[in-house]
């Protein structure tokens, strides 16, 4: 007997009236963590509800919003999406950060929020750039900020029910670079040890981290150093990372290092974007 | 809600109807249903590469697709590239530069090689070890993978792949 | 040396289309049913005694066909020391020991019976630290040592832990620490890592209703695999019959006798089905040999001038939970422990130790990598403190031809000083590139760790049309077993490659080869193929004498058709010769030519229990590794800029072949230089995936530049000696070489990841210890 059912879904009420059926239904969209987390006995699935072909999920555009990213569209297009490459390519190199090629056709920005891994390299970019996740439920439709999205390792905000429709890039984009640097094992395929969205927005700058507390994190305290006390010793603002971080030791580095290299990443952050 | 699922797809260009199971993932289902075994599984969570399949052109870790997906999707695997019994120029680039050694990671490099040259017929060194990051070869023939992949580009006056 | 004509040359792979394609066939790609699944229950604790297992609810569910447990089938296995069981047996010894298993008619109800096993168990003091597991008090993890049978070269302490001590007495020490000018002690550690061979261990089993049982396993040894399941299930050798196919890389995960007992007893449940059980990548990572962590201990007496006068060299291996393969390594490594180097006065005690860690066993390298670590880098330490070179450090104590090893065995045909020059100038040795950019070089050498009557034959059949079967019980697990073992087939027959066909082995119709392992078969496999040529050839000339008329001593055989030496036009083509040759009256001659081949060494010996002392090796590769490396101060991380690798292979087989196994084996040694480690807690591995278990990728692949040296080795057939394993030999230490001399940190231990490499900077920047091993 299949442990589990699946059905895929060409409009969204249908999703919402199969996930209501069976509260262990989980919609499914690129798959490359639910499944890896299916066969590792991390998720118990009733069902699964491929979401994949709803048309709304697929969309991609630029408007005077800002950009909208469809739940079920694969990193490998926002990749290669000329407005985020020209307005926030901070997330397209984020995004290009996650799993592999093969990976990154199927993979979603949307699941990568949903799965709220706190290393997920697409988070502190969407931080940096304030997103806003527009999720739907059977009755109603809400927005959340991206920060407020997540609440814990492997939580979020999503009541059952509900799915993710979408985020919002909203404009204005900022004027000023922005990078992503990963420090990884390996420099190729793998998790972050610590990730550093660092954003520059006219003369201000938005900083976030990822695996270094149990959600990504803004770095307030160094952007307020910049941004409010005009501090420019780059390695003066970066130490302050550390009141903004609580790591823990994990099989990718101990909490220690983590402290530490936190601090060098958003340092060279702030020479990279802000310099220059 | 089913627990069984018809799927309508085409396999290496032909066209077929079956029914699977919900939780059957496509990988299994290449090698136990269509009895296509030279796709192959390394780790199950799509870390090796070793199960990579074209799906509508794109490479995709099968076993992290279910067979249900498979719905809708022209399918190609390692046996579909020799076309009577002709060799794809891949194929025959891997064997020239002794690009594999066990051979268990090839039809997943091969397909994954293969997808990158009909996206990007000239990729340079960089864009190869970028598309192919994804398959992992504990033979470490990672070297010659590149002079293969490289032999097939455009810019070698070789043309495009077919 | 007359010229060659196939061997030498770098024809395509024989397996090379079938493995593009899809084609080639591993284990799991066979049908070879009516087949059941296995699956296995796993113990949840590192040391314990099981005090129940309950199987009546797994034998109830759904499609379950028999189901086992240690308790029915206590049968032990080893290939050194007999200490393992297939189940555990009263009480499990590491985290993921087999305690029982199931057949099912799917996998998912062979899974789900599984979990419906019962297993109590009273935990045990464990140890996981082979230091700590040679304290008196410490927890045994055999406690009947004594009983154990074991091979008489072993010498395992009853009442201890150690399943092995091997002991090394050169010369004399104490006068050669009395002639140093500096004597240099140092610690260095090795830890575990995993072949993750790209196909995990696989074997399937049909026990038939005759009561013969064949087996198909991903082994890299059929031939022993028959042996010892024969011997540990008390069957006649003939009624066993082993199957390997091609193997999805074996690096010595895959030797000796592993995970086949498992489905054995499940199949003689259930006559006339197969059993066949594939290991999760987790499985494999958890249950299959791991590489030996090895805590070192070297002291190093030298003159002022470079010459090392002595060397004093302890090493405690963590053998884990069993030793019957584990025992070999620490007597290789102990046998070879001066590495490439020649020193007159050496004293080496190598332990074998058991702990509740997963199971140690052979991995490239076979202890090399492991104890060649620490004398690698200690060179490079003593090479500071003398302000020497260390190339120059290596020329000077680098073996030459007629150098003794550490077990008083001359070596000929040696160029390993060529070895170590070629890839110092391949990387400009001596230029320093910039503030955190660093080179460094390390040599190697490897003997076969073999016994001293490892045999190989082989069987040539002369087809009716005068092509060629050559039948060989190696098998094929990427190192081009059958292109190379072609190749000189070919040469020594005069007929070509692409007449020649070879298969990977089945026990019931390849003749014997003891393993393929220790970069052994290319020689010893290539013995017997020139015997087996010269035996086909002496009745191909006696036929061609009677047809012609003239001595068979002068005739030779080219492709297809055989000739006068003295008058070419005189010649009789193979095929008539091949096809059950007759008289023109009609009267038979001779029937099928078939040529044997059959190889053993005959100048290895047994050791000197009290000293070590005597003729190991098979032969001496040597190679040599250099690498340039940038490091990034901040974040610790080590960027590999170039590597240049070396290895005599005393002839080439197959040119490109060879490089791609040099390369292959480079690509492994940086793999355990910067990522591979497992993680155990308390036994348990945290790491048994690809997610956390790193190994390289296409984009961690620096340039590679490849030397091979062509120092002929007298006795090897064409000349040539195995290179396998050697590459992986001396890449960590020359990387960790690099990083020394780009940064200034002491790494005693690997793999070098950002973090291990930052920590070390700042203890340096501290003024404490760098590295600690």
């Amino acid at each position: 007997m299949p442990s589990f059912a699946y059905r895929k879904c060409t409009n969204l009420a249908e999703a919402f009236k199969l996930l209501k059926e069976d509260d262990r239904a989980v919609p499914l969209a690129g798959g490359t963590d639910l499944t890896v987390g299916i066969r590792g006995g991390k998720f118990r699935v009733g069902a699964l509800i491929d979401i994949k072909d709803i048309p709304e999920l697929n969309i991609l555009l630029a408007d005077r919003d800002g950009i909208t990213i469809g739940a079920a569209v694969s990193l490998n297009r926002i990749i290669s999406f000329g407005p985020i490459r020209e307005n926030v390519p901070i997330l397209a190199e984020a995004c290009h950060c996650i799993g592999t090629y093969s990976v990154r056709n199927r993979a979603t920005l949307s699941g990568n929020i949903c799965n709220a891994s706190p290393a997920a390299d697409a988070a502190p970019p969407l931080y940096c750039l304030e997103a806003r996740v527009n999720i739907a439920g059977p009755r109603k439709k809400r927005t959340v900020s991206i920060e407020a999205f997540f609440t814990g390792p492997g939580q979020t905000v999503l009541q059952q029910g509900e799915l993710v429709t979408s985020v919002l890039i909203p404009r204005p984009y900022p004027a000023g670079k922005g990078v992503y640097l990963k420090g990884s094992r390996t420099g190729s395929v793998d998790l972050a040890t610590v990730g550093v969205a660092v954003q520059r927005r006219g003369n201000e700058v938005r900083i976030a981290l990822g695996a270094v507390a149990p959600t990504p994190v803004r770095a307030g305290s160094v952007e307020n150093a910049v941004n409010k006390n005009g501090e420019t010793d780059w390695a003066a603002a970066a130490r302050l990372v550390r009141d903004d971080i609580s790591p823990i030791t994990d099989l990718r580095g101990s909490r220690e290092y983590r402290y530490h290299l936190a601090e060098v990443l958003v340092r060279r952050g702030l020479e990279q974007v802000m310099e220059g | 809600m089913s627990k069984n699922v018809t799927i309508n797809f085409s396999v290496n260009g032909e066209r077929e109807t079956r029914v699977v199971e919900a939780d059957l993932s496509l990988l299994t289902f290449i090698r136990e249903q269509l009895n296509l075994t030279g796709t192959k599984e390394g780790c199950a969570v799509g870390e090796c590469g070793a199960c990579i399949v074209l799906l509508d052109g794109n490479p995709a870790n099968s076993c992290l697709v279910l067979a249900a997906e498979l719905d809708g999707k022209e399918l190609l695997t390692i046996e579909g590239l020799a076309r009577n019994g002709e060799l794809d120029r891949v194929q025959k680039a891997f064997i020239d530069h002794a690009a594999f050694q066990c051979g268990y990671c090839t039809p997943g490099m091969i397909m994954s090689a293969r997808a990158l040259l009909e996206r990007n017929p000239s990729p340079t060194d960089a864009d190869i070890d970028e598309a192919l990051s994804g398959n992992l070869c504990r033979c470490g023939a990672y070297q010659e993978i590149r002079e293969a992949v490289k032999s097939c580009s455009r810019h070698n006056g070789e043309g495009r792949i077919e | 040396m007359p010229a060659l004509n196939y061997v030498g040359i770098s024809v395509p792979r024989k397996d090379a289309v079938e493995k593009v394609t899809g084609g080639a066939k591993f284990l799991e790609d066979l049908y070879i049913g009516p087949m059941l699944y296995a699956r296995i229950k796993k113990s949840t604790v590192a040391h314990g005694r099981i005090k129940r297992i309950d199987t009546s609810k797994a034998e109830k569910h759904p499609g379950v066909k028999a189901v086992v447990t240690g308790r029915e089938f206590p049968n032990k296995v080893g290939l050194y020391l007999i200490d393992r069981t297939f189940f555990a047996v009263g009480k499990v010894r590491y985290w993921g020991e087999p305690v029982a298993a199931v057949a099912a008619v799917s996998e998912k109800s062979a899974a789900e019976a599984v979990e419906l096993i019962e297993v109590e168990y009273e935990e045990l003091p464990a140890v996981f630290d082979p230091r700590e597991a040679l304290q008196k008090e410490a927890p045994l993890v055999h406690e009947h040592l004594e009983t154990y049978e074991r091979v008489p070269v072993f010498y395992p302490t009853p009442g201890t832990n150690i399943s092995n001590h091997f002991k090394l007495r050169k010369g004399d020490t104490e006068k050669g620490f009395a002639e140093a000018d500096l004597i240099l002690e140092r610690e260095y550690h090795v830890p575990q890592m995993q072949h993750v061979t790209i196909e995990t261990h696989k074997a399937a089993a049909l026990w038939s209703h005759d009561g013969k049982l064949t087996v198909w396993s991903t082994a890299q040894s059929p031939s022993i695999v028959r042996q010892l399941l024969a011997k540990s299930l008390d069957l006649p050798l003939g009624r066993v019959r082993v199957i390997s196919n091609y193997i999805g890389g074996g690096f010595g995960g895959k030797a000796g006798a592993t995970m086949e007992g498992l489905v054995i007893p499940l199949a003689q449940k259930c006559p006339g089905y197969v059993v066949r059980i594939v290991f999760t990548r987790e499985e494999d990572v958890q249950g299959t040999f791991t590489r030996q962590a090895l805590y070192a201990r070297l002291k190093t007496g030298v003159r002022k001038d470079g010459r090392i006068t002595a060397l004093q060299y302890e090493m405690i291996w963590d053998g884990g939970a069993y030793t019957e393969y584990g025992v070999n390594i620490v007597r290789a490594a102990g046998y070879s422990s001066t590495g490439a180097y020649d020193i007159p006065n050496v004293k080496t005690d190598s332990y074998c130790v058991y702990t509740n860690n997963p199971v140690g066993g052979p991995v490239r390298g076979f202890g090399m990598c492991e104890m060649q670590w620490g004398i690698e880098r200690q060179i490079d330490e003593i090479a500071r403190e003398l302000k020497m070179d260390p190339l120059q450090l290596r020329l000077i104590n680098g073996m030459k031809e007629g150098s003794r090893t550490a077990s008083g065995q001359a070596v000929a045909h040696v160029a390993f000083d060529q070895c170590l020059q070629t890839v110092a100038e391949a990387i400009q040795w001596g230029r320093k590139e910039g503030r955190y950019r660093g080179k460094g070089i390390a040599g190697l050498v490897k003997a076969p760790a073999q016994p001293s009557n490892a045999a190989s034959s082989a069987i040539i059949r002369i087809n009716e049309d005068g092509t060629v079967h050559v039948l060989m019980g190696a098998t094929e697990m990427g190192q081009g077993m059958l292109t190379a073992i072609s190749q000189i087939a070919a040469e020594a027959l005069n007929i070509p490659v692409e007449k020649i066909e070879i298969r990977v082995p089945d026990t019931d119709f390849s003749p014997y080869e003891w393993q393929s392992v220790g970069s052994r078969t290319t020689y010893t496999c290539g013995k017997a193929v020139q015997m087996a040529a010269r035996d086909v050839l002496e009745q191909i000339y006696r036929l061609a004498s009677l047809e012609l008329g003239k001595p068979a001593g002068e005739m030779k055989l080219d492709n297809d058709t055989v000739y006068w030496l003295k008058d070419k036009s005189k010649q009789v083509p193979l095929k008539k010769l091949a096809d059950s040759y007759k008289k023109d009256t009609g009267e038979g001659v001779s029937g099928p030519i078939i040529g044997r081949g059959s190889y053993v060494p005959t100048k290895m010996s047994n050791l000197d229990p009290e000293t070590g002392q005597g003729n190991p090796g098979l032969f001496y590769c040597f190679g040599a590794t250099a690498a340039e490396v940038e490091v990034d101060p901040e974040t610790g991380t080590v960027k590999i800029l170039q590597l240049a690798a070396s290895i005599d292979a005393g002839q080439a087989v197959n040119p490109q072949l060879c490089r791609v196994q040099v390369h292959g084996g480079t690509i492994m040694g940086l793999s355990t230089a910067l990522y591979e480690e497992i993680q155990l807690d308390r036994g348990r591995v945290l790491n048994p995936n690809f997610t956390d278990y790193k190994i390289p990728t296409i984009a961690n692949t620096p340039p590679i530049s490849s030397f091979i040296l062509e120092t002929a080795e007298a006795d090897g057939p064409y000349g040539l000696r195995g290179i396998g394993e050697q590459p992986m030999i001396s890449v960590a230490p020359a990387i960790a070489n690099a990083v020394a001399d780009a940064v200034g940190i002491d790494p005693r231990t690997f793999p070098l990841t950002p973090e291990r490499v930052y920590k070390a900077i700042k203890e340096k920047e501290a003024g404490t210890h760098s590295i600690p091993g």
